[in-house]
């Protein structure tokens, strides 16, 4: 039963890898913006916090936003199959639905996790940022990575269209990443949004990365735990959604 | 092999399904036909396990589907109603993704693929993006993705509808052919003659039920067709003087033609010309699916 399993989640990893191939613009293009705007816009950070500071800022506002606006791949491609009727017709056979979310969410993982790697390396090799401990980091941006997965799954079983999910994503990537202090720092906002930021995964995620970049384990996990929690709390809904039939195509 | 018993499915006050049984044996094919609304549609998705039932029963070779869902699934293919295919990806990747579902891998994966594909008249367009193919290839690429693996289990909801002579052709063939390999298929549609090519017995649905079941041929050879005649004074009114009574209680005239019920045209043809009538034109039309609708339904309320 276990390896049927997992050869029912292999084939729907291969599936899934390939319409992310055959569609590439997307992904193309997030992950190319976030390589432009930290060229373009790490001086303004470095003259307001420092070179170090300001280095540090702009990487991780940028990982921070982009990674959290590249949620949508994981939303569209979701959406898609509701709108295409293939998420019931696979539902329909012997996939289990957590075969089907795995089958979906690994592909993205890994060009989530490409994305950021991406900016990390940028921000190594042409701007000098330091990393005290890659595997610290390498834990800090796989918890923010299934917490972005799970978000942006949930979200996806959740809405009634394409427009919508858009507007979530784009509004609530930018709320979110505000809050959480990754495009300003948390020091220059108001008292209000600090006292609010905790509740946003966009915060867990800069002080995950924030810590591990300085190497300290015991913020990096604890961080990175809290990231957990929204991946699994997202999951949850996602499941619920995904067995009860509440997101069935014809609920569009 | 499908046996379904006593469904019930409400949604708020409206019963899908209020006591819904069909039992379809191997190497059957069942044409389940009912209007819009009789509930077939939910059937098919109670079987597949889409929706559960709000009680009643369904067997698939022996296995509760209701109780070991993923067990059931294993042993059905389906072609739903709506287009169901990945539009970005190729006839082949479709047909490689619901075959490696049903269990199917390497080389018999890609045998498997490319049978169907020759079934179905699929062959050439396998490398197309289905976005790109006509809607009768799209309609054969979404049969082969239920009929690859050979389930024993086939349900086709409305597989031809819209559907050009050769891909109605083409699916009809290889639904005849896997029922003669012993798969049970339940098969929804609103065109009798494609069940009758397929020799199919009729499950006739209505209001959540199915309230007819047996052999197309015994269902309606009951009923009345018509026998439709036009005279050589077409437009105006056959002088009702001229027809004999017993035709002139069942007759209508309908734009100058004079539509007779009967149940043997043939007699009845030659008792018109033996009044003495002089049709220019002549037409029987036999007892239909809107026929064996109207005669259920009038049994249905003279029973309530």
């Amino acid at each position: 039963m276990l390896h049927e399993a997992a050869h029912r989640t292999g084939a729907l990893i291969r599936h899934n890898t390939l319409l992310m191939l055959r569609e590439p613009g997307p992904l193309a293009s997030r992950m190319i913006l976030p390589l432009a705007f930290l060229i373009l816009l790490h001086p303004l950070y470095e003259q307001a916090q420092g070179a170090g500071r300001g280095v540090a800022q702009a990487v991780l506002a940028t990982l921070v936003t982009f990674s959290m606006l590249a949620m949508s791949i994981v939303g569209s491609s979701i959406l898609t199959e509701r709108i295409w009727h293939t998420w019931e017709r696979v539902r329909a056979t012997a996939t289990h639905p957590v075969e089907l979310l795995a089958g979906k969410a690994l592909p993205v993982i890994v060009a989530l996790l490409a994305q950021q790697a991406a900016v990390i390396l940028l921000g190594v090799a042409a701007l000098g940022l330091t990393v005290k401990s890659l595997p610290l980091l390498a834990v800090a941006l796989l918890c923010w990575t299934l917490a972005l997965t799970g978000m942006g799954a949930a979200l996806a079983l959740l809405v009634q269209s394409l427009s919508a999910m858009g507007a979530c994503y784009d509004i609530g990537a930018m709320i979110l990443s505000s809050l959480g202090g990754a495009l300003v720092p948390l020091a220059a906002m108001p008292a209000w949004i600090r006292h609010a930021a905790p509740a946003s995964p966009g915060y867990w995620a800069v002080f995950a990365l924030q810590a591990a970049l300085s190497g300290d384990a015991g913020r990096t996990m604890t961080a990175s735990a809290v990231l957990l929690g929204f991946t699994l709390g997202a999951c949850l809904v996602a499941a619920a959604r995904a067995t009860r039939g509440r997101a069935r195509s014809a609920q569009l | 092999m499908l046996v379904a018993a006593g469904l019930v499915k409400r949604y708020g006050t409206t019963a899908a399904l209020d006591g819904f049984n069909l039992d379809v044996g191997a190497g059957e094919i069942v044409g389940l036909i009912g209007h819009n609304g009789a509930g077939k549609t939910t059937f098919v998705e109670i079987v597949t396990g889409l929706v559960r039932p709000d009680s009643g029963l369904v067997r698939i070779g022996g296995v509760n589907a209701l109780r070991d869902q993923r067990a059931a699934r294993r042993m059905i293919g389906v072609a739903p109603q709506e287009q169901a295919l990945y539009l970005s990806a190729t006839a082949r990747d479709n047909l490689r993704l619901f075959g490696a579902l049903a269990g199917l891998r390497r080389s018999a994966l890609t045998g498997a693929v490319d049978r169907v594909a020759a079934e179905l008249q699929l062959t050439g367009v396998l490398g197309q993006r289905v976005g790109l193919l006509s809607g009768g290839q799209r309609r054969r690429t979404q049969a082969a993705t239920a009929l690859i693996g050979d389930p024993p289990l086939l349900l086709l909801d409305e597989p031809t509808a819209g559907a050009d002579p050769e891909t109605r052709g083409a699916l009809l063939a290889a639904v005849r052919a896997r029922a003669q390999a012993g798969a049970a298929v339940v098969y929804t549609t609103h065109y009798l003659p494609e069940l009758a090519d397929l020799g199919a017995t009729l499950a006739v649905a209505r209001a959540g039920r199915v309230i007819a079941r047996g052999a197309q041929r015994s269902l309606i050879s009951g009923l009345p067709g018509e026998l439709r005649v036009r005279f050589d004074d077409a437009g105006r009114k056959a002088p009702p003087s001229t027809l004999p009574p017993a035709l002139a209680d069942r007759a209508r005239n309908v734009d100058g033609e004079l539509r007779i019920a009967s149940t043997n045209p043939p007699a009845d043809l030659a008792a018109l010309l033996a009044a003495g009538c002089a049709p220019i034109s002549v037409d029987v039309r036999q007892p239909d699916l809107d026929d064996l609708y109207r005669a259920l339904a009038k049994e249905a309320a003279h029973a309530a």
